[in-house]
């Protein structure tokens, strides 16, 4: 990933931003609505949540030898 | 009988026949004539028409049709013709033959007016995708082909039973929405459809023989079976509540296993049943809505999730393999099947302008406006997972990660290219053009996919769980691994049940075998001369032929009369 890539999606992100708090400023369908930048956060963190839960259910329970079943 | 041979599904199960009179250099052609027929009838014949036939008593409706049955219909037929082109330099005879067979059954099913009908050509589903896994012709799969057939066979075995009841007990047979009670039929039919439909906990066959299957047959596989028992969940089941528990539970369930996995076919197979659970969750909710979602997100998910297996199996088909572990690095050398997977990965991910955003955000709002906010979080973790499994990671570590691949590449043939091309040209117009697939689902709901709201959600969602991929992706590096599933249950008791009812079975059998010999050895050796035993005082090396009784036996018959005589007088 080089810097532009990084000042692009910077960018995206501002624009989703500006949006929620212009265009969807009044927007209530959800509780979580009330929460700035909810899906940003939610995606962030259930992302690191699901990559730390599934290396400890690979590294406990689920993974095995490449020829455990032969 | 004209109208029976013009059934889409009958259709293709003729091709297949057909195809097999041919040589190796036609069929391939004649492969795809036969989708192509199937999808002109299906356009030409208007919503309500009916083909009836009956079977003993059974008043049968072979042919139905309506929105929802062509929204399959032609979905099916259009797969069946793009998998064709995109399997169109394999020339075996048999794979041929099954998966046209097999497609044949999928539309048989979705036209099935009626449940004998439909159990008929579910088997021949069942029957004809088994060969897709045992073409392959090595021991692993074998056995693998051996467990998928074992698990449908109990699939179909339920259904069938739930539909002799459900006749019995309703007297009719006609396929209609059932309501929600929980009786012995209900139940046995909805264990039925949910095997074919990989509910967990009855995935295991999915996971376990997809990514095991030939290489154009894994394509036929994710595109019909699961959809196919969607659609009847659709059809029978819209509304039964604990769907939704179970749908919510695959969409996770196949997440974790997608994020876990490192073999990409292994990946895009648990990501069906992630992708599944959508739809099994949206038919739980059962609005129009999301019925509506359901079968557009089946639509979709035809679309795309065989652009990704070809885009793999591309890969697998130049690099000779499907692990991770010796992939890496071929963005430079197979450029364009990345950018043909990349469309797939962006659509499965709903990303905006890609076809699965139509049709996710249709499932998972059908769910947060029903009633269900929690089990719409769930399907955005889902979400989350989506594209960190199969949008990020697998295209990642298979194309880039290393500088450059190092391996040998064999030439990808161009059919393979058109194949890959036309799903995502397919993609891409769903995705900017909604209302063409929209028009064509069961209810008018009047959903709008491109709101502020839907944009700015998927957005951030999309770009947050990749700036968290980045900095979290050497904790998914590939490794050779093997990833237990309940399948462990009965691939691991197997040794000890085969011990337990063969082996040991086998063993006393062998041992009253020997013993029955030994005694009859014994005995006839006994008995093969009695005179020697019957006078003891002769020479053992007489034999019978040559013997005669001669004074000694005279001298012991005197003997042994006497001790008789002796005996009786005495007592």
């Amino acid at each position: 990933m080089k810097n532009i890539h990084w000042i692009i999606l910077g960018i995206i992100f501002i624009v989703t931003l500006a949006l929620e708090f212009t265009v969807l400023a009044g927007y209530d369908s959800h509780w979580w609505n009330a929460i700035p930048a909810f899906y940003a956060i939610f995606g962030f963190v259930i992302c690191y949540a699901l990559v730390y839960s599934a290396k400890f259910i690979a590294k406990k329970i689920v993974n095995r030898d490449i020829n455990y079943y032969d | 009988m004209i109208e029976f041979i013009t059934i889409p599904g009958v259709i293709l199960i003729i091709g297949a026949a057909v195809i097999s009179l041919f040589s190796e250099r036609v069929r391939p052609v004649l492969f795809l004539l036969f989708p192509i027929i199937a999808a002109l009838v299906i356009i030409t014949r208007p919503e309500g028409y009916t083909v009836n036939g009956s079977l003993l008593n059974y008043e049968l409706v072979l042919m139905q049709t309506d929105s929802l049955s062509n929204l399959f219909g032609i979905v099916f037929a259009l797969g069946a013709l793009v998998a064709g082109i995109y399997a169109f330099h394999m020339k075996e005879l048999g794979q041929q033959i099954s998966a046209l067979a097999y497609a044949g059954g999928a539309l048989g099913v979705v036209y099935a007016g009626d449940l004998l009908t439909l159990i008929i050509y579910w088997e021949i589903m069942a029957l004809a995708s088994t060969w897709l896994i045992w073409a392959r012709r090595t021991p692993e799969t074998d056995a693998s082909g051996m467990r998928y057939l074992i698990y449908h066979i109990l699939g179909g075995g339920l259904l069938f039973a739930g539909i002799l009841w459900h006749s019995v007990v309703e007297g009719s047979i006609l396929i209609e929405a059932i309501p929600m009670e929980y009786t012995p039929a209900n139940i046995l039919m909805l264990l039925g459809v949910a095997v074919n439909t990989a509910i967990i906990p009855l995935h295991t066959w999915l996971s376990d023989a997809y990514p095991k299957a030939t290489h154009t047959g894994t394509i036929f596989m994710s595109i019909f079976t699961t959809k196919t028992a969607v659609y009847v969940l659709i059809r029978m089941f819209a509304g039964w509540e604990l769907l939704i528990f179970f749908g919510a539970a695959m969409a996770v369930y196949g997440i974790y296993y997608a994020v876990i996995c490192k073999d990409m076919r292994e990946i895009l197979s648990y990501h069906i049943i992630s992708q599944v659970g959508y739809m099994v969750c949206a038919v739980g909710i059962g609005t129009d809505l999301a019925l509506n979602g359901a079968a557009a997100h089946a639509y979709n998910n035809i679309l795309y999730k065989s652009l990704m297996f070809m885009a793999v199996t591309a890969v697998m088909y130049s690099a000779g393999s499907s692990k991770m572990f010796h992939l890496g690095g071929l963005y430079k050398k197979l450029p364009w099947v990345l950018g043909l997977y990349v469309v797939g990965g962006l659509s499965i991910s709903g990303i905006p302008l890609f076809a699965g955003f139509i049709s996710k955000g249709m499932v998972i709002d059908a769910a947060g406006y029903g009633g269900h906010e929690t089990i719409m979080l769930v399907l955005l973790v889902a979400s989350v997972g989506t594209w960190l499994s199969v949008g990020l990671k697998l295209p990642y570590f298979t194309w880039f990660d290393k500088e450059e691949f190092n391996g040998e590449l064999k030439p990808i043939p161009v059919n393979m290219y058109i194949a890959m091309g036309l799903l995502a040209f397919a993609c891409i117009f769903y995705g900017v053009f909604p209302t063409a697939l929209y028009t064509f689902l069961p209810f008018e709901t009047g959903y709008e996919p491109y709101t502020v709201y839907h944009v700015v959600e998927i957005t951030q969602i999309a770009l947050l769980t990749f700036v968290a991929f980045w900095f979290l992706r050497k904790k998914l590096a590939p490794e050779l691994t093997t990833v237990l599933d309940l399948d462990w249950f009965y691939r691991k008791a197997a040794p000890s049940v085969r011990a337990l009812f063969v082996t040991r079975v086998d063993n006393f059998y062998d041992r009253v075998e020997d013993g029955i010999l030994a005694l009859a050895d014994y005995l006839s050796k006994k008995f093969k001369n009695p005179m020697l035993w019957l006078n003891p005082f002769t020479d053992k090396r007489n034999e019978a032929s040559r013997y005669s009784p001669s004074m000694e036996v005279v001298m012991s018959f005197i003997i042994l009369s006497f001790l008789v005589f002796a005996i009786v007088y005495l007592v």
